[in-house]
């Protein structure tokens, strides 16, 4: 099976096949073998080896969790959380390039990261903004949260109102 | 004393409920409607339930916590920390219902909850406080009232309101001009929070760290003060990652600081628990800044260098018991310990709240660790509360020993579902000068300041590449009936999934 996993503003190609107990993962054309156990639903345990025979092979426990739109999790591994989004392949290739998230070129779906409650909406539709400029207020936890444009554009399809409540992952308006 | 009802919530009510069953006391909880199947719920031997999720409608609720008190025939009310610990209110309708508060007096929560009447206790038991305005500052007092007031304190300065508390209402104030903003600013904060809006002005001291020392007081006169904590790392005035003892208290100013302490406590017939916190100067002089009338979230370090149970001890001593520690002890520190706090907040995004399901939860073990926690796996984190959902403690030989236990213990640590704060503590633990020791209340702003846009994890192309192939090799090994739920992956591929396992 052959995925595309997006991570920051970068997409890579993996490609995976089951050799006897083993699993052949190719990235972006370079082999590693994994021995992978399921510890349960969402953890495992890897041995990773990524190189000829001799290498050393790391010990890895990875985690996954689901985030709030489908096909995206944050992986728990080598210590590290990572946001990473991933798709059957071509489907990244078919969307304006990198137009997924936040870091690409394309538009920048502004989502609301918590449910709670739009405060104040600081833009208008058509409005152009420039980078980390205050687009909408959300209040969750007791706390006013400012979320800010990524980068330079104009502000299309603004889909909430002051007063409203939304739920984790709901797009608030999309910069172009 | 029986049956403890325990009036909070969270890893509190969990450590309440825990020092119950060390002494053989029931633990009755309470839990607003979102905590039905909260871990405090969970380990109670009774429940109740006070009302709706928002606090004003259950946890600060003292009409239906007096009534559950009294139909689940509970002796003692713990407060915890928070919501109604502080409240003299609270206190008086324990003591009314004849219920054991666990705390001191309504009358000592109210004389230093008030922070104008706490300095002025403070400077008549001969300690002392930073240079400031001597009353209140009434919500109304025009502008050019309190500028006449700051212009005999001197700039830079603090606003500070006078019922606050954990940050709430404070504003740093650094010329005339910044007065109005902040006055409205910190007026209208503490009004929303507190329901008082007066305030105070306090000269700002530069590069001060904040040092607390933990008191126990009993019915019979004694009060005793323990080794200090240090305090100075925090952020918007919250404190993140406390130790004890301080690098920065030579044993000398540690006799000092102690001696101050028992005196202010001493002055007003303190029992119970309490905090008083200073701010410590470059060349060792130290200021009262207020005191806290109740368990403070810190505790665990204090009881980790001296092994005392804070907890089981405020029990003891509201049973009318005697403290019968041996004080040179508790001010003998036998271990470093370090406690970091970890919140449902996203470090890599502005510290954005975090709520939601706790997916998965690894917790680390061993040696030297102490995990005080709320949080389970498949638990909700609300968005009604606190974000804080654990607190995780080290100790060691030496500062070096517990800040490697805890570098350990956080490379263990993994909460899913939810960003935490766990990689912000990974980066402050390796900092050069937090290694050192050298670092004052501003430490957290300024690095975060000069971090710029640098991710805190620092994540390098290699980890993205392990990330990459344990998300593919994870929807690749998935069992195709669970794949939907775990992964809510677009169907195409779920099929492709179903497809491949067949094979």
């Amino acid at each position: 099976m052959i995925f595309e996993v997006a991570i920051a503003d970068r997409v890579r190609t993996v490609s995976v096949v089951r050799k006897g107990a083993l699993l052949h993962v190719a990235l972006d054309g370079r082999m590693h073998i994994v021995d992978a156990r399921r510890i349960d639903e969402s953890s495992l345990s890897m041995l990773v080896q990524s190189g000829a025979e001799g290498t050393p092979v790391r010990s890895l426990d990875a985690s996954v969790a689901t985030q709030a739109v489908a096909g995206d999790f944050d992986v728990h591994v080598a210590g590290r959380t990572v946001p990473v989004q991933v798709r059957q392949a071509g489907s990244f290739g078919r969307q304006s390039k990198g137009g997924t998230g936040a870091h690409g070129a394309g538009p920048q779906r502004v989502t609301s990261p918590m449910p709670g409650k739009i405060v104040r909406v600081l833009v208008k539709a058509g409005d152009q903004v420039t980078a980390r400029q205050g687009l909408v207020v959300v209040e969750a936890m007791k706390m006013e949260n400012e979320l800010r444009a990524a980068r330079d554009g104009r502000v299309r399809e603004l889909s909430v109102t002051e007063g409203q409540s939304v739920d984790a992952g709901t797009v608030l308006l999309v910069v172009e | 004393m029986k049956k403890v009802l325990i009036a909070n919530r969270g890893e509190i009510a969990v450590r309440v409920i825990r020092a119950c069953r060390d002494m053989g006391l029931h633990a009755v909880a309470i839990y607003s409607e979102c905590d039905r199947a909260a871990l405090h719920v969970r380990l109670a031997d009774e429940a109740w339930p006070v009302g709706p999720s928002a606090p004003r409608e259950s946890y600060l609720r003292i009409d239906k916590i007096i009534e559950v008190a009294r139909q689940s025939g509970a002796d003692a009310v713990h407060p915890g920390y928070g919501f109604l610990a502080e409240n003299a209110d609270f206190a008086a309708a324990c003591r009314d219902a004849g219920l054991i508060f666990i705390g001191p007096s309504p009358e000592a929560i109210t004389l230093m909850g008030s922070k104008t009447a706490a300095r002025q206790a403070a400077i008549n038991a001969g300690v002392p406080v930073v240079p400031g305005s001597d009353e209140p500052i009434a919500e109304q007092a025009p502008d050019a009232e309190v500028l006449k007031v700051a212009e005999r304190i001197g700039y830079p300065l603090m606003l500070k309101a006078v019922a606050g508390g954990g940050g709430k209402g404070m504003r740093m104030v650094a010329a005339p001009a910044d007065l109005p903003g902040a006055l409205r600013a910190a007026r209208s904060e503490a009004l929303s929070a507190f329901g008082d809006g007066a305030v105070y002005l306090e000269r700002r001291i530069l590069s001060p760290r904040h040092i607390e020392v933990q008191l126990l007081g009993d019915h019979h006169g004694t009060v005793l003060p323990f080794v200090e904590r240090e305090c100075s790392i925090q952020r918007r005035h919250q404190k993140v990652v406390e130790e004890s003892p301080s690098l920065a208290v030579s044993p000398e100013v540690r006799r000092r600081m102690t001696t101050a302490a028992a005196a202010v406590a001493k002055s007003v017939g303190y029992t119970n628990a309490g905090t008083i916190e200073f701010l410590l100067d470059g060349d060792g002089s130290f200021y009262f800044l207020e005191m806290n009338t109740r368990l403070q979230v810190e505790h665990p370090i204090t009881e980790m260098v001296t092994g005392v149970d804070l907890v089981q001890w405020q029990i003891r001593i509201a049973r009318g018991e005697r403290l019968t520690l041996d004080p040179e002890s508790l001010l003998t520190p036998r271990a470093h310990a370090i406690e970091c706090r970890i919140y449902a907040e996203d470090p890599e995004n502005g510290f954005l709240p975090s709520p939601g399901r706790i997916q998965g939860l690894r917790v680390p073990q061993g040696p030297g660790v102490r995990d005080d926690s709320g949080a389970y796996q498949g638990g909700e984190v609300p968005i009604f509360y606190d974000p804080m959902i654990s607190k995780l403690i080290t100790w060691g030989d030496t500062r070096d020993h517990a800040l490697q236990r805890m570098r350990r213990a956080l490379s263990e640590y993994e909460v899913r579902g939810i960003r935490t704060t766990l990689p912000f503590f990974k980066w402050i633990l390796e900092d050069v000068d937090f290694k050192a020791g050298r670092f004052d209340t501003s430490f957290i702003d300024r690095k975060l300041g000069s971090n710029g846009a640098t991710t805190l994890q620092g994540i390098a192309p290699e980890h993205e590449d392990l990330a990459a192939i344990a998300a593919v090799v994870h929807l690749f090994t998935t069992p195709p009936a669970t794949a939907a739920t775990v992964a809510h992956v677009p169907s195409r591929w779920r099929d492709a999934g179903r497809v491949d396992a067949l094979r």
